[in-house]
């Protein structure tokens, strides 16, 4: 369990969408690839000013697919890449996901969410759960998800992100939402710093030594079975090692509000006002969506009368949720749709639903 | 001719010169390729000037999905591996952040003119500072022998077994032309290698769009017309016929644009 | 017929060894067989041997008349599979 970001002293307002760019940026980034799409374009031009200045790569390009898959080569070359989109141009980074994933490739990719589906809305939204996690490409494969729910975390997570896919050799996806990327904050504008990428696979030119190949294909099934094994055994390493998620009021909550992102900083104040009027409720907020803190949520729900599951969407990590609890305790999900947010009251009206459905509920102690 | 080292012959014979041998940056691998593919040719003549330019250890290439997908294995370069028709886009991202590599991308009718126009014609647009080298023989050959864009009209494939028709079909695309009109094309050709004459003027196109590459940082493309003998039903010895006689009609052989030898040519045979 | 040895040039015939100029070597367990040197070849010395089946499975190339091989190296130039070595005749050898 980590605990929340503090704020330091000197602080500045930065928009959500600059904040992860120059977070970026500071992390080292060689190259940026995207294309434009409410609400990210922001991050795009901010890097479209700065990346020139510094010498480095910059491109638009023709959609989101050309993006990835500029970016895929440049991963291969050795370079630490970064790529934003929204949801529907995340819908087509679907192909080079699975490419990056089975050639184990480093690229740190932003989505900020719409509404959808297809077209959808251009108001904030967390229905890419399941496209983040479960969903993108073919084949076995998973990708670790990192959800901000301020800007501040946002800066650090770009960081987290980066070296995170680095030494798992991964795609990571930063999984933000139109209010986190539009909204301005006061962050603390020192960015931390990364080494810069090293490695011994990557390509530069057969240049005194013997050619190196970055690729997905292994056409004989013995030999494909054999690299399933060995990216399983990667994604078992990151479960067991980079599972994030913060614990709220806790220790002597009933009900627990679990919500990641935008959601759970409307949970946070519905659960403020819960505690006003007497209720004892805390909040579980994942920030690794991947791996799915489900241990935690299985250790805590035998002590709980209810979990109240609090998304953007119809209704999408409240089925891991479900997975990890396995009947433990009964569970509750508010939601809305579309790129509305719910207001704290509508929560606050959910907890006391929960509360009061499960007034005979008995828990361990 | 290429003379890639003077060597001395291995039977004991005497020193003899050496007119031609296997060019050093094609691995030992035999290729997959049938019997008479054109690839084989292809990426002969692509070690050959490779090799020539001293280019090999500073290459990045980019291979496609197709017959070619293990170009990897035949040639002594570093690769990447594109999903269908992204080479352009994976090369863009290579030549991005690897200033000094010569970045390669090698592609076949369907990769490039099919699934990849939108990244083709972009890369192009932008005159991304790669080399494309286009393998065309008008015909899905790796999923066993359906329509490309480039198939000829009324020419039978296994999507079209009554042979192509414009009506439901269209008209083959000539891309490469397309390409050429673009200000960010440095070099756009085309080639054949039905018959010796034509693999040499075909070789000395892929020099020239890897001269453009080093010296000029501009875009370049060799289109290659090539055959594929399974899939066209034929011989080898008959596809080459075939591809000498029969193609160059859709598709003319020549260089379409030079634009760092003044004006540009305008479309035609022979150079 | 004949499997080929496991060694891959062509064995010299017994009037060859010695002092005799050899203007190809052909690198039989790589050819496939395609023909195309066959039918670019402007004395019409190559042809299929059908005696040997090489590791590929094919019937590889055979120079049948080294006299008459002139060193153009147009089969070198066609060949898919790079299968020849090219030898320029040494002015001082007679035909």
């Amino acid at each position: 369990m980590m605990t929340a970001p503090t704020f330091p002293d000197e602080r500045v307002l930065m928009k959500g969408n600059e904040a992860i760019a120059e977070a970026a940026i500071q992390a080292g980034c060689d190259a940026y690839f995207g294309y434009p799409i409410t609400p990210q374009a922001e991050l795009l031009e901010w890097m479209a000013r700065r990346m020139p200045e510094l010498g480095r790569a910059f491109v638009q390009a023709e959609s989101e697919l050309g993006a990835i898959t500029m970016a895929l080569g440049a991963s291969a070359a050795g370079a630490r890449v970064l790529v934003s989109s929204s949801s529907p141009g995340m819908s087509l980074m679907a192909e080079a996901m699975s490419y990056m994933a089975g050639s184990e490739l480093p690229v740190l990719v932003v989505n900020v969410m719409r509404g959808g589906p297809g077209l959808g809305s251009i108001g904030p939204a967390q229905s890419d759960y399941f496209q983040a996690t479960k969903g993108h490409g073919h084949g076995d494969y998973r990708v670790p998800v990192l959800a901000p729910s301020s800007i501040a975390e946002a800066i650090a997570l770009v960081a987290d992100g980066f070296d995170l896919a680095e030494r798992y050799r991964t795609p990571v996806i930063l999984l933000a939402d139109g209010i986190l990327g539009q909204a301005m904050e006061p962050v603390n504008p020192h960015f931390r710093s990364l080494p810069p990428r090293h490695d011994d696979w990557s390509l530069s030119g057969a240049d005194g030594r013997p050619p190196r190949v970055v690729r997905s294909l292994h056409l004989r099934p013995e030999d494909l079975e054999v690299h399933n094994d060995h990216l399983g055994a990667k994604y078992r390493d990151i479960a067991t090692h980079e599972v994030r998620w913060v614990g709220e009021r806790l220790d002597d909550a009933e009900i627990a509000v679990v919500a990641y992102g935008t959601a759970a900083r409307v949970a946070r104040t519905a659960i403020a006002r819960a505690r006003e009027a007497g209720l004892a409720v805390g909040l579980v907020r994942p920030i690794s969506l991947w791996p799915f803190p489900a241990a935690a949520l299985a250790r805590l729900a035998p002590r709980l009368r209810a979990l109240v599951v609090v998304e953007l969407s119809a209704g999408q990590m409240v089925e891991d949720v479900r997975l990890a609890v396995e009947g433990q305790a009964p569970i509750f999900f508010h939601g809305r749709t579309g790129g509305m947010v719910p207001a704290p009251d509508e929560v606050l009206g959910a907890i006391r639903r929960a509360w009061a459905i499960t007034a005979d509920r008995t828990v361990a102690t | 001719m290429t003379l890639t080292r003077a060597d001395r012959p291995t039977t004991g014979q005497p020193a003899d010169r050496v007119v031609y041998r296997r060019p050093d940056l094609l691995s030992d691998i035999s290729t997959h390729y049938c019997p008479g593919c054109g690839h084989g040719i292809v990426h002969r003549l692509l070690a050959e000037v490779l090799g020539d330019l001293g280019l090999g250890p500073r290459t990045i290439a980019v291979a496609p999905v197709g017959c070619a997908v293990f170009a990897y294995d035949y040639l002594r370069l570093d690769f990447v591996e594109a999903p269908h028709g992204r080479a352009p886009a994976v090369a863009t991202g290579v030549r991005r952040v690897r200033p000094d590599a010569f970045v390669l991308a090698y592609q076949g009718d369907g990769d490039l003119a099919a699934i990849g126009t939108a990244e083709i014609v972009h890369a192009a647009a932008r005159g991304e500072a790669i080399t494309v080298i286009f393998v065309n023989n008008g015909i899905y050959g790796m999923t066993g022998g359906q329509m490309a864009p480039t198939t000829l009209i009324g020419q039978r494939t296994t999507s079209t077994p009554g042979g192509r028709d414009a009506r439901t079909a269209g008209y083959p695309l000539p891309i490469t032309e397309m390409l050429a009109l673009l200000p960010g094309v440095g070099y756009a050709a085309r080639g054949s290698i039905a018959e010796p004459a034509s693999i040499g003027k075909a070789k000395a196109m892929i020099r020239r769009a890897c001269e453009i590459q080093v010296a000029e940082r501009a875009f370049a493309i060799v289109e290659i017309l090539s055959t594929c003998p399974v899939g066209w039903g034929m011989t080898p010895r008959e596809s080459a016929r075939h591809l000498a006689e029969d193609v160059p009609a859709t598709y003319p052989l020549g260089v379409i644009v030079d634009r760092f030898r003044g004006a540009a040519t305008t479309v035609g045979a022979g150079r | 017929m004949a499997v080929a040895a496991p060694a891959s040039r062509v064995p010299l015939p017994a009037r060859a060894r010695g002092r005799a100029f050899h203007p190809l070597e052909i690198d039989i367990d790589r050819c496939k067989g395609c023909e195309l040197c066959v039918g670019v070849c402007p004395p019409g010395v190559l042809v299929l041997d059908p005696t040997i089946v090489n590791r590929l499975g094919h019937h590889p190339v055979r120079l049948v008349d080294a006299t008459r091989c002139t060193s153009c190296a147009l089969c070198a130039r066609i060949c898919p599979d790079a299968v020849f070595t090219v030898y320029a005749r040494p002015r001082e050898t007679s035909r």
